[in-house]
């Protein structure tokens, strides 16, 4: 196997071994005196010390550890001897302390400690430094020796990032000349040098004592300053979080919404807004009080789902809420949204009962991401018009956003649907299922009125048929069409007759003549057993029987809270058993071909 | 140097709020050795100037009660900080191996302190300490920290003595103060 030497372990490999060896080559354990390894072991707490209390710079969370002013003015004051034992020493027991890290950065570490330190020491020395002299009567060896471990520190971990990252030359320019970063590099340096002098100061007159005050000092600052930390990161959390429901709030949603787009990101994402369904008469018939924890419950649920996920999840306002899911395509996007509405309509709420839906339950628009979005607004401008078209279907309903759908008002029979579903409306306050249920059936037959050879006339009388077909319920009492549960044989027979009143309601309206034999005979079955005459096949008019297709297939997948139903692969199946004897065979594979063309991610997410 | 450590541990800690109710918690495997050794620890110390041979083999004695209190360590290594304990111990266990059985103590430390100890331990048989010579090995493991004023007892310890007290220190904060879980902390991972 060929072993590919990656640039950037090279260079630690080189510096490592470079450090390492300088080390040895000045390593000198005879101690003499026995306090000296009194003020090495001292020296070494403190290192150990400022390394554990380190000063978290507000802002960024980059940490300063002042462990530098320790060795520096271990160097002006005791040479190169004492610094360096320190340094082997406390670079011992990190390695005991901090075992998890990798053994190079310890390696790593230590020699660019050990190049520093001795690079330092001869600058100061060649310069005309004096070993242990506190007069300073020449301030420049100092200031020289410090600019080189500066320079050398910058040096030695630019390199790493320069190796380990290769940014652009564009990228290199940019970040080495942010204001921010400059200046925060700049001052922690300039904090670290001028406390190696002031260190060097106390330490000449107090070497224990001094150490320990400087100790103290840090370890406040360092104190203060987390909590200084804390707090900004406490309150920036707060700022970009909704109070009520713990997502994120409006202003965070939009803002990381807009630096998506201007990553200009190749990955396909997409943006939802859901929003729930009749909350303005949950909150009417439960009070404020109980509306607010109903979203805080749904913010909640949210937050449970999205966790795992990188999902960013906000509170877009009111009881709309908004949802970006990165590296996610539209498909993936309906099967995860459809899956949690389904959850949330099993998830009993004290109150929902009440609901028209008659469960906690959200519409959501769909909208992915493509190359040439101009702008954010767009997008959810795209996702509003999903959503309101999937509350236009009845609610709790999931819509991925398509150019055509969200027009189809523009199609030729507008007028006529328009005015039918006037008359569909009533449904909203009796029985909502049979309103969704006459919404979904119809556009199941525009869909199928495109698939199938159809005359205009043809096409206009099975799309408002579709739609219309269920009139006769409005007539079937409240009692029945809400009963859970099976009904008795008068309730049956009493359900039976709703394609009767249906005929009788629309008959009073002429132009809707040649609707009648669909509302009437859309539960004739093929084999002759259905209902309200029993007539046999080519006997049934053919748009009732494509209508019998689509109706029963709704009427199969619809799903209600706290039930199972079949699934839309399960819907199929029951269909191409059923052919020729309930369902007229010619119709049922164009049928299913329509519904895994159109609802291909339906199944797939089942 | 030990109690002193205990204490400033057990005061800190009720300062954090911490009690002694978690002590309770504490299983130790082989929690008999540590009554057991202090015993014998203190038998020794009073016997060994008064019956001959206790004072002979003293020495080796005191190492017997290294290996089992680093034993006693090392097995019960899962609670928090004994790892730290047991290297301190270790240290003072290594420097008082190579130097037969006795730790040694810095003359010009122990001069800080008060002239009596330093006088017994020239004796030799004082407790288990022995001067620096010129032949002690890896006397930088000895005792040759002073503690003197501002700290009210003043001694000489040694580098493994400072570990070991931190070792204990810790152990018993982490015993004492429990932390509380954060808020904000878990409001933040999303």
């Amino acid at each position: 196997m060929k072993v590919k030497l990656k640039s950037e372990n090279v260079y630690i490999a080189c510096v490592s071994l470079l450090g390492v060896l300088l080390f040895m080559n000045h390593l000198n354990p005879q101690v003499e005196d026995l306090s000296n390894w009194v003020l090495i072991y001292t020296l070494v707490g403190a290192i150990l010390l400022l390394n554990h209390f380190n000063i978290i710079i507000p802002l960024s969370g980059n940490t300063l550890s002042m462990d530098s002013s320790i060795y520096l003015a271990g160097l002006f004051l005791f040479g190169l001897k004492i610094p360096l034992l320190a340094l082997g020493v406390s670079s011992i027991v990190f390695l005991m302390i901090r075992f998890k890290l990798a053994w190079w950065k310890h390696l790593f570490n230590f020699a660019n400690y050990s190049l520093m330190l001795i690079c330092t020491y001869y600058t100061f020395i060649l310069t005309g430094g004096t070993v242990g002299e506190t007069d300073f009567p020449n301030i420049m060896p100092y200031a020289l020796s410090l600019s080189v471990y500066f320079i050398l520190n910058v040096m030695i971990m630019w390199v790493y990032f320069y190796l380990a990252q290769k940014p652009s030359l564009k990228t290199i320019i940019r970040t080495a000349f942010q204001k921010q970063l400059i200046q925060e590099v700049f001052t922690s340096y300039l904090c670290t040098l001028v406390l190696a002098l002031v260190l060097t100061i106390l330490i000449s007159q107090q070497p224990i004592f001094g150490i320990f005050l400087f100790l103290t000092l840090a370890i406040m600052l360092s104190f203060a300053f987390k909590n200084f930390f804390n707090l900004y990161k406490e309150e920036e959390a707060k700022a970009k979080r909704d109070f009520l429901t713990g997502l994120y709030n409006h202003g965070y949603f939009k803002l990381r919404l807009d630096e998506m787009l201007s990553e200009n990101q190749k990955k396909p994402f997409c943006v939802a807004l859901l929003d729930l369904d009749d909350f303005k008469k949950y909150n009417d018939a439960n009070g404020h009080i109980q509306g607010d924890a109903l979203l805080k419950f749904f913010g909640t649920f949210m937050l449970e789902k999205t966790k795992d996920n990188p999902f960013i999840a906000a509170r877009y306002g009111g009881e709309e809420f908004g949802l970006v899911l990165p590296d996610v395509s539209k498909r993936d996007a309906f099967t995860f949204l459809n899956k949690i509405r389904k959850e949330i309509n099993d998830t009993y709420f004290t109150g929902v009962e009440h609901s028209p839906q008659g469960c906690i339950s959200f519409s959501a628009g769909i909208v992915e991401y493509e190359n040439g979005t101009y702008s954010s607004s767009e997008l959810l401008s795209k996702a509003d018009k999903a959503l309101y078209f999937a509350k236009s279907q009845g609610k709790n309903v999931i819509q991925v956003y398509k150019e055509d759908q969200v027009y189809h008002q523009d199609c030729q029979f507008a007028k006529e649907i328009d005015a039918l579903e006037q008359q569909l409306q009533i449904f909203l306050s009796k029985d909502v299922y049979t309103y969704q249920h006459s919404k979904r059936v119809f556009f199941y037959a525009t869909e199928m009125s495109e698939r199938l050879n159809l005359s205009i006339e043809e096409r206009r009388t099975l799309i408002l048929g579709a739609l219309i077909h269920d009139i006769g319920k409005l007539e079937i009492p409240r009692d029945i069409i809400n009963k859970k549960g099976k009904l008795d044989p008068h309730e049956w027979e009493m359900m039976k007759k709703h394609v009767i009143y249906g005929k009788e309601i629309i008959s009073s309206i002429k132009k809707y003549d040649e609707l009648l034999p669909l509302i009437e005979l859309h539960h004739e079955r093929y084999d002759g057993k259905g209902y309200p005459y029993g007539l046999k096949e080519a006997n049934i008019p053919k748009l009732a029987r494509i209508l019998c297709i689509i109706d029963s297939f709704d009427a199969m997948t619809t799903e209600r809270p706290y039930q199972k139903t079949k699934t839309f692969t399960e819907g199929i199946t029951e269909l191409r058993t059923c052919a020729g004897h309930q369902f007229d065979p010619h119709y049922v594979e164009p049928f299913i071909q329509m519904i895994q063309e159109n609802y291909g991610d339906k199944l797939a997410g089942e | 140097m030990v109690f002193d450590g205990i204490l400033i541990a057990i005061i800190i800690g009720f300062i954090r709020g911490g009690s002694f109710k978690k002590f309770a918690d504490i299983r130790c495997k082989m929690g008999w050795v540590f009554p057991v050794l202090l015993l014998l620890q203190l038998v020794i110390f009073y016997f060994q100037n008064k019956v001959e041979w206790v004072g002979q083999v003293s020495n080796l004695s005191f190492m017997f009660i290294y290996v089992v209190g680093l034993t006693f360590l090392w097995v019960n290594r899962h609670h928090p900080h004994f790892v730290t304990i047991f290297v301190g111990v270790l240290l003072n266990f290594i420097v008082m191996a190579i130097n037969g059985g006795r730790m040694p103590v810095s003359l010009e430390e122990a001069a800080v302190i008060d002239p009596q100890y330093m006088e017994a331990t020239k004796n030799a048989l004082y407790a288990k300490h022995t001067l620096v010579t010129e032949s002690t090995k890896l006397a930088l493991l000895g005792d040759i920290i002073p503690l003197s004023a501002p700290y009210p007892r003043e001694q000489a310890i040694s580098i493994g003595d400072v570990v070991m007290n931190i070792g204990v220190f810790l152990f018993i904060q982490s015993v004492m103060v429990r932390k509380k879980d954060k808020l904000i902390a878990s409001k933040t991972t999303l």
